[in-house]
């Protein structure tokens, strides 16, 4: 493991240099370039290599080495931002308790304390260890003489700035923008794109990949519903996963993935380029999207006739209208009508969630657009080269060289959490960009 | 299974002791007809046979391309199953009868699983042959074939002898569940089913009405449904709630008159001279006493209309499946001219077909 060790330190460099210059791409330069040194990329990128990097709270508590130096800048945003909390806390505090609160008002300010209650035990925390501090100064300052009591001072000392810092970071995360529906369950569309035949037989094995991925993360996978191709392929499939986290783990897997081989179609052995489209929706219930039944057309569109005794059918398909964005959303494969009804619902919330948070999003500032996974589902973000064995995501630029540990969702994970530590730097860059 | 105007004569040789002496805890029948001994669908069944992997291959591209050779020919003859839904019916077979179904799945062929593999199954490999053909050859329903139906979010058992509960049907329950909600009256009164079938309504019924007083009363003509309703009842762990009663509509519930809060029923409503036309699946195997509904196919709905004048307590609520448009206004011009002032908010509503299919309303 004696590469191992060398690159652990390398990586801890190289997240300093990224915290202190909040670039989020010098990060994922930086991977480039090991992997560029020619060693062997499954080991430089296996998950306990980017789980390491992942600045998850433990490994930064143990570590005193992978420490993160907050720059200056940030130090002092967030000592802004302290009594900002402080003062915003206080105020909602008062009017929950105010006996005559409005029961609107009361509601809305309660939301909003239990989304700070995290911030604030940080920032109570923060702000005695601060006090701390100030004491062991002064007691540095006044054991200048008795030199046992002074060793002991210092060293309580570096003990509390190591914690303060520490806190700092945990501040810094609960400071970070976060998106509400990470937490969700989410709803995986694949469709087969340019390529025939193929891309639908790549639709399937993509949509198997997400199945043994969910299976290794221990989250349910509900197949909602498929549409096979001649080949016995996938022209379009459709899941439910669910568990924790799903939709914040998962929410960048959205935009076209692309492969490269040999079609089992092909004769003369040419490599193809055939695409992909991954859709990942968070899920969304009635209530969440203001669903009135009313507002619901349902329909079975089967061929004519008289139905109900008259005809003995297993085909018992949905429609599922929502006439005010002439959404629709058909589900055939369930053995029931009313469970074909509920997938179609599943899906159409999820649908129009998803329309409701883009036209949020557009409203709101520059910062999502900036970030990994636009939205734009029409950016091609992976490539799986099968000849090569590699799958490389073009928005960090990592490779896995294990093509099919990652289709059989073991190696997944190399990208969705190199992704999600992309989202933190830049979630870091705009949270000081914008002071 | 359901009408009025079937087999008198023999029904008191059935109906007799209606209250047996020695009640069993638990079940709901009491009944001294010794009633047939239900059948257990497929899936319930243990995986007590083997086949090796390519022995189940072998079958399963047989069945496949005795699914492909239907085509079309069945819609165009009486708008009966075509390929594709007897693909999907292939699958469902596959899912019920395998252990592990997934390893014949087409996404699976690429797996190198030995051929030589032993595989558990719930019915021997040539029962699988027998059942195919039975559903292509003799168009023998999927839902007899393997022994139930998905209908809402149950699994209910079915056989020869059961009418096989339509998705049509289901929306009753809707209906039923809207007219409780936020009435406390009906939500813990007495319901009942008339001609229960395979007891999905009054199952269905029973779950919504919930844990509070609730009961419900599911009577039908025929022993085969009685037994068969009683078995989906246990299954659901129902007895205590729903009583499966032997009879024809009413009779068996001549101690509770006036006093239910509510009843749904989809009776026989195909006119007679139409159940040779229909659908082999349905023409051919299921009971004509569950479809067959005289001349207009408005003997049994008339019948359960009068009787729901003197069945219902004031503020009891109804609902009818009907054949359609023409014998749901039928019925509703009925209520408004023939027992006039005895039903009020009478509405007919339509299934997702778009098919007035039911007629709902209140005891005045």
């Amino acid at each position: 493991m004696g590469n191992g060790g060398r690159f652990r330190r390398f990586h801890g460099c190289v997240m300093i240099a990224a915290f202190q210059k909040l670039q989020s791409h010098f990060v994922m330069r930086g991977i480039n370039v090991c992997q560029l040194a020619g060693h062997n990329p499954n080991q430089v990128f296996d998950k306990n290599t980017l789980r390491r990097r992942s600045y998850s709270t433990s490994t930064f508590h143990k570590t005193a080495q992978l420490q993160p130096e907050l720059s200056v800048d940030l130090i002092n945003i967030m000592e802004q931002k302290l009594s900002v909390i402080e003062n915003r806390h206080a105020y909602l505090q008062a009017i929950v308790n105010q006996v005559d609160a409005l029961p609107e008002e009361y509601f809305t300010a309660n939301k909003e304390l239990k989304k700070l209650r995290h911030t604030i035990d940080v920032v109570t925390e923060l702000r005695k260890k601060h006090k701390e501090i100030e004491g062991l100064k002064l007691l540095i300052a006044e054991t200048q003489d008795d030199k046992d009591m002074h060793q002991m001072a210092s060293e309580e000392m570096g003990q509390a700035s190591e914690e303060e810092k520490h806190l700092r970071y945990l501040l810094l995360k609960s400071l970070l923008p976060k998106d509400d529906a990470d937490e969700r369950d989410c709803i995986l569309e694949v469709r087969a794109g340019t390529g025939g035949q193929e891309a639908s037989l790549f639709a399937m094995d993509i949509f198997k990949m997400y199945e043994k991925y969910s299976q290794k993360k221990g989250w349910k996978f509900d197949v909602l519903d498929v549409a096979e191709s001649d080949l016995k392929g996938y022209k379009e499939a459709c899941a439910a996963i669910s568990g924790a986290d799903v939709y914040g783990k998962l929410k960048f897997e959205s935009g076209i993935h692309r492969v490269q081989r040999v079609p089992v179609t092909e004769k003369a052995g040419r490599v193809h380029t055939s695409a992909v489209s991954v859709v990942i929706l968070p899920q969304a219930d009635q209530v969440d999207v203001h669903l009135r039944n009313e507002d619901l057309k349902i329909d079975t569109y089967r061929s004519g006739g008289s139905g109900g005794q008259h005809a003995n059918t297993t085909n018992s398909a949905v429609r599922v209208t929502h006439v005010p964005t002439g959404l629709t959303v058909a589900i055939q494969d369930e053995r029931s009508q009313h469970q074909n009804k509920a997938k179609a619902l599943k899906v159409l919330c999820a649908k129009l969630y998803e329309m409701e948070r883009s036209r949020a999003d557009a409203s709101r500032s520059r910062l999502r657009a900036e970030q990994i996974g636009s939205g734009d589902r029409s950016e091609r973000i992976r490539t799986y080269n099968f000849p090569q064995g590699r799958v490389t995501d073009h928005r960090v630029g990592i490779t896995s060289h294990s093509i099919d540990g990652v289709m059989q969702g073991e190696n997944l994970d190399t990208f969705v959490d190199a992704l999600l530590l992309q989202q933190e730097m830049d979630a870091i860059a705009s949270l000081t960009s914008k002071q | 299974m359901k009408s009025s105007s079937f087999a008198r004569p023999s029904l008191s040789s059935i109906l007799q002791p209606v209250f047996s002496l020695r009640p069993k805890h638990g079940r709901p029948i009491i009944c001294s007809t010794i009633l047939p001994k239900p059948h257990t669908p497929i899936y319930l069944r243990p995986p007590a046979f083997q086949a090796t992997l390519s022995e189940l291959k072998k079958w399963h591209i047989w069945a496949k391309n005795q699914a492909t050779s239907v085509g079309s020919t069945f819609s165009d003859l009486d708008n009966g199953p075509d390929s594709t839904l007897l693909h999907r019916e292939l699958n469902w077979l596959v899912e019920d009868a395998l252990e592990q179904p997934a390893i014949l799945l087409p996404q699976n062929s690429r797996n190198n699983y030995d051929d030589a593999t032993p595989l558990s199954i719930r019915a021997c490999l040539d029962d699988l042959y027998k059942l195919w053909k039975q559903r292509i050859e003799e168009r023998r329903p999927f839902q007899y074939v393997v022994g139930c139906e998905h209908w809402r979010d149950l699994i209910l058992s079915v056989e020869e002898g059961v009418l096989i509960p339509r998705p049509e049907t289901e929306m009753i329950l809707d209906l039923v569940d809207n007219a409780v909600k936020g009435n406390e009256e009906l939500k813990n009164g007495l319901w009942a089913d008339l001609g229960t079938g395979s007891g999905a309504l009054a199952i269905g019924v029973a779950r919504i009405l919930g844990l509070g007083c609730g009961r419900v009363f599911a009577t039908d003509l025929s022993p085969i449904a009685v037994a068969v309703a009683s078995y989906n009842v246990e299954r659901y762990n129902l007895q205590d709630r729903i009583a499966v009663r032997l009879g024809s509509w009413f009779d068996p519930l001549k101690d509770v008159q006036g006093e239910l809060s509510g009843f749904v029923s989809n009776p026989p409503y195909i006119p007679s001279e139409d159940i040779n036309g229909l659908q082999a699946e349905v023409s051919k195997h299921e009971p004509r006493l569950a479809l067959d509904g005289g001349a207009n196919g408005m003997n049994d709905l008339i019948h359960l209309c009068n009787g729901a004048a003197s069945m219902l307590k004031p503020g009891g609520f109804f609902a009818f499946e009907t054949n359609g448009e023409k014998q749901s206004k039928f019925l509703v011009d009925y209520m408004h001219t023939k027992v006039k002032g005895s039903f009020y908010g009478v509405n007919i509503i339509s299934d997702f077909a778009g098919i007035q299919r039911f007629v709902t309303g209140y005891r005045a």
